[in-house]
């Protein structure tokens, strides 16, 4: 196409866009422009006439009779400008009321519809709601201006860290943001008087963040520039929680010290407790400004700021990037700094470790989103299907406005008024409904997160009803108008000549059995991921009786400017080591304790992926497998959970302390990573291995395998795939440490004495999460329970759809074959006859849907049961079965009534009723 | 005088376009200058001529802005656009080649006919 043509064709595009837009959205106005220019047209062909010598009455008459019919010409001229479809679209009142009438009349149908929608819409709403809740401005930033700054590593796809170095130059240099502040979250241990410390989530804030973040207390005041001056007395904000549960709602706290991490501090103010800044916090304390005396070298912060009134966090960003940073490090860490990326962005990103862009960055994010559209759309589709036999109805009434002068386009319009009503209505139920579970449901424990942070709010907002409508609206176009076009089509002429009958096509049957093939699937995973969690909560790991061990979290301040400030890094670590060593030494001598397993992570407990490469990989070895799961842990770990090493021999001390790579990995490992073979002397070694806790802390070295321990328990989701490796760690190294005590029966009675002894050994240890080593999967059980309880939901609706599409088929072919069923009854056809006249196509669609989806869920159902050693056979058995529930459910379900009709048909009467 | 000629369909907005081309005119003007530019044997029917006014515009070809008449009334007044020009050039010409072919075609004479040899 010529350059010329091109810009013709844009021309001519725009011009219809233009009058399109003209005459749609300034509709009055180019409704009179017409009337003006016609009258034009009239008065000046009157002057005409009347100069010709014509009196003026008759000149005006004549103009009008030559002008012919102005309505004509209006519509005519409407017409011309593309409006004649828009023009046809009529939606009124009584469509409405119609609509509403349809939904009593028709209950069994509107339930089902309103049902299907119900849980359509808001699945379809979920991902992006979601999305937006992350990106949502911090409560208190009312004008959004709040962003973050932080390092983005693209390589990793992930956060890298920023020092209080950097914050400290973008403070002095940034002019595109008003204020800046500087935070970290740590666990503090938080004492009054002589009680006993107890771990206090807490964050260190540099003096602007409560401004920045709109932060008003409640009591007292907040922190300022001031509090964290070298040298300012220790003062502390605390929550209201804090201030509820541990002081008591007391109004005379402010003022009162307490102690915080070993050092008395002030009260100065209660924030309310809608402030939980970052996440959960309930204690914050100023992060002092110590750069010169080197206590905060090399710390690791997170940066907040509020943009200047007319910077954009473009602009913003524009400008932090121009700011150079000294690069200091190695070869790999120079290349690693070489390719971060600084960024401004909302701070749910931040805090979530997110992409820019949010969840709506992540290429999971579109899958997931087209997945729930899908379902939607079957949704819809069902939907359809039910509009469809229901309009089916009213053939009469249709052929007989037509025949009245109803054009097609009103008739389908009135069909969408009516759809659209059930779908609203179904979005607003779904809505509210989804909002009223999602308040009961504990969704930090199915996220596996000790709480929500406190910004994330799923709740319902106006935009999330928008949004709603306009779904609604989409399904009503999908439900509502295809059916009504199909059945206001050609067969509409038909109709008047003879009320003929519609007939479901072939789309309809495809729906059905596409229902009963997914239904019979979705119950058969649902099932499958319920029984096999229900599997894993009653599997006992490698012998150890979890039932026995109590699981504690131990945890040391790790905060440097919290401690004696001339406290450094090297001295805290061997202040853990002496704290650990006492505790293990004093735990064991308890009456009862028969052993202490000090990790990062407890058998049972989802343990960290980690990508490894093998040295040599011998024959039959799985390549393929790159992940691996890791703890690193004490040298006495496999001891005192009773376990005895396989192959090789256990960690002993010098492999801890000389740091040679020495590593114990567990027999999945040797089954699937390296097919079986022996594993003593293999050599591991982890390329991302930068963040181990450790000795292990060094980059793409070898570690050699010198033993082999049992399963332990190391993936939640999937315990079979359980291929891991251990690394030993010496004493001091591990913040927060996991404890694991076998004390026997009820261990969670031993845990006032974990309390004491740890009170006595430290200050500032801190002691938490205590759980019996049994019940460390109670949050993964509430994800297994959400996935299944989806699964069932998602078979119930298709299963109800299903249910109410045949039923409404089959009550409509009923209907309109009651003269024929009248006919064959009195020509003698039995009462299976005349049954089967009617049900075979159902039957036949039901029956095909279960040969589709019975081969799919028994395969899924041996599949998982070969996974997990247990027998297919029983797995396949079980598999029918449900299926075959599922199939019978449905064929009685919605053959029932309409059989019922049938047999009560009497051939007199029917014949009676049509002539 | 000239018998009026009836228009074959499509043919008005050709005309129109003509008469606009000439230079811009309201809606009853385009209506005189037809027929003065025919000679009187083009008859418009007066209210059709809106609709092919309004089609013209939403196409593109032409535009229109309101303004004041002879008659000191307020008139929209329609003139040409550059695509319009070139869509009538362009359908002009057309229209000449196709009543050259049919003037050709009609004014045809027996020829004597050649036999198969």
């Amino acid at each position: 196409m010529s350059r010329s043509t091109g810009r013709a064709s844009l021309a001519a595009l725009t011009a219809r866009l233009r009058s399109l837009h003209r005459s749609i959205l300034a509709h009055e106005q180019s409704e009179s422009d017409i009337r003006e220019e016609f009258e034009h047209h009239i008065a000046m062909r009157t002057a005409h006439l009347i100069s010709e010598g014509l009196p003026p009455i008759a000149a005006e008459s004549q103009a009008r009779v030559e002008f012919g019919h102005v309505e004509s010409h209006r519509v005519d001229a409407r017409r011309a400008r593309g409006l004649r479809r828009i023009d046809q679209i009529r939606v009124s009142w009584i469509d409405v009321k119609l609509g509403f009438r349809m939904l009593v009349k028709h209950p069994v149908l509107t339930l089902a519809s309103v049902f299907a929608l119900a849980v359509g819409i808001p699945v379809g709403l979920a991902p992006a709601h979601l999305a937006h809740a992350v990106n949502a401005p911090l409560p208190g930033d009312t004008h959004n201006r709040v962003r973050a700054i932080r390092y983005w590593d693209p390589a990793t796809v992930s956060i890298a860290g920023t020092s209080y170095e950097e914050f400290a130059v973008w403070s002095r240099s940034l002019s595109g943001f008003s204020s800046l502040a500087a935070f970290r979250a740590v666990t503090l241990s938080v004492s009054v008087g002589n009680e006993r410390a107890e771990p206090v989530a807490s964050a260190l804030l540099t003096g602007a963040a409560f401004d920045i973040l709109g932060a008003r207390p409640q009591m007292g005041r907040t922190l300022n520039m001031a509090d964290v001056a070298q040298g300012a007395p220790s003062v502390a904000v605390i929550g209201h929680r804090l201030w509820v549960s541990r002081f008591n709602s007391d109004a005379q706290i402010i003022g009162r010290n307490i102690r915080v991490g070993g050092t008395l501090t002030t009260v100065v103010g209660i924030m309310p407790d809608a402030f939980r800044f970052p996440s959960n916090e309930q204690l914050w304390i100023p992060l002092h400004d110590e750069r010169d005396t080197g206590l905060l070298s090399g710390m690791q912060v997170l940066v907040i700021g509020q943009l200047s009134d007319g910077f954009s966090a473009e602009r913003a960003e524009a400008e932090v990037r121009n700011i150079a940073m000294p690069k200091t490090g190695d070869a790999i860490e120079l290349q690693r700094q070489q390719r971060l990326r600084v960024e401004v962005v909302p701070f749910g990103l931040l805090y979530l470790g997110l992409p820019r862009g949010g969840l709506a960055a992540l290429p999971e994010y579109y899958f997931v989103q087209l997945l729930m559209f899908a379902l939607l759309l079957v949704a819809c589709g069902n939907v359809a299907m039910l509009v469809f036999a229901r309009t089916a109805t009213r053939l009469r009434e249709i052929a007989i406005r037509t025949a009245l002068g109803a054009s097609r386009s009103r008739i389908v319009s009135q069909i969408f008024v009516e759809t659209f009503i059930f779908s609203s209505l179904a979005a607003v139920l779904g809505v509210f409904t989804v909002d009223w579970v999602v308040r009961q449901l504990n969704l930090a424990s199915i996220a596996g997160l000790p709480a929500m942070p406190y910004w994330l709010t799923l709740d319902v907002t106006g935009g999330t009803i928008v949004n709603a409508v306009i779904l609604a609206t989409v399904c009503a176009t999908v439900a509502g108008i295809v059916p009504a076009i199909r059945i206001t089509g050609r067969a509409v002429n038909q109709n008047i000549r003879a009320f003929s009958a519609v007939r479901f096509g072939k789309l309809t049957s495809a729906l059905v059995i596409a229902d009963i093939a997914v239904a019979v699937i979705a119950v058969a995973l649902s099932f499958t991921t319920v029984r096999q969690m229900l599997d894993l909560r009653e599997q006992q790991v490698a012998g150890i009786p979890a039932a026995e061990y109590l699981a504690v979290e131990f945890r040391l301040s790790d905060d440097v400017v919290l401690r004696n400030r001339d406290e450094k890094a090297g001295g805290l670590t061997e202040r853990r080591a002496t704290v650990q060593r006492a505790l293990v030494t004093a735990l064991s001598t308890e009456p009862g304790v028969t052993g202490v397993a000090v990790g990062d992570v407890l058998p049972l407990m989802e343990h960290r992926s980690q990508s490894f490469e093998l040295e040599k990989v011998s024959n039959g070895a799985n390549v393929a497998s790159k992940w691996v799961r890791t703890a690193s842990v004490d040298v006495d770990y496999f001891r005192a959970l009773g376990q005895t090493v396989v192959t090789g021999r256990d960690f002993t001390r010098n492999d801890a302390e000389n740091a040679d790579g020495k590593i114990i990995v567990n027999t999945p490992f040797v089954d699937r990573v390296l097919g079986g073979h022996n594993p003593i002397g293999q050599h591991v070694r982890f390329p991302s291995n930068r963040q181990r806790t450790g000795e292990a802390d060094v980059d793409g070295r070898w570690y050699e395998i010198v033993g082999v321990v049992r399963h332990l328990g190391v993936n939640m989701v999937n315990s079979e795939h359980g291929e891991a490796v251990y690394f030993p760690v010496l004493p001091g190294r591990l913040n927060p440490m996991q404890v694991a005590i076998h004390v026997g029966a009820s261990p969670l009675k031993f845990m006032p004495r974990v309390r004491e002894i740890a009170g006595a050994l430290d200050p500032d240890l801190t002691v938490s999460h205590p759980v019996v080593l049994g019940d460390v999967r109670q949050s993964d059980w509430y994800l297994t329970l959400g996935v299944g309880g989806a699964l069932t939901l998602l078979a119930v609706v298709l299963v109800a759809l299903a249910t109410s599409g045949l039923f409404a088929m089959l009550s409509l072919s009923v209907s309109e074959r009651t003269r024929e069923i009248g006919i064959r009854a009195a020509l003698g056809a039995t009462q299976t006859v005349l049954v089967l006249t009617i049900l075979r196509r159902s039957l036949i669609q039901i029956g095909i849907g279960a040969l589709i989806g019975l081969p799919v869920a028994a395969a899924l159902n041996i599949a998982v049961a070969m996974e997990s050693q247990t027998s297919p056979v029983r797995a396949l058995l079980i598999a029918t079965a449900l299926s075959a529930g599922i199939v019978g459910a449905v064929a009685v379900l919605s053959c029932l009534v309409p059989t019922r009709r049938v047999l009560a048909i009497q051939a007199t009467e029917a014949m009676r009723a049509e002539a | 005088m000239l018998q009026h000629a009836d228009l074959l369909p499509g043919n008005l907005d050709l005309v129109v376009l003509k008469a606009i081309s000439l230079g811009d005119v309201h809606g009853y003007g385009v209506l005189l200058r037809i027929q003065a530019i025919s000679n009187g044997a083009i008859l418009v029917q007066q209210g059709a001529l809106y609709p092919a006014l309004y089609r013209l515009e939403h196409q593109g070809l032409i535009t229109s802005e309101w303004g004041t008449s002879d008659h000191n009334r307020r008139a929209k007044f329609y003139s040409i656009t550059t695509l319009g020009a070139r869509a009538f050039s362009e359908q002009q010409t057309s229209w000449t080649r196709l009543t050259d072919a049919i003037a050709l075609a009609l004014s045809a004479v027996p020829q004597p006919t050649v036999q198969a040899s």
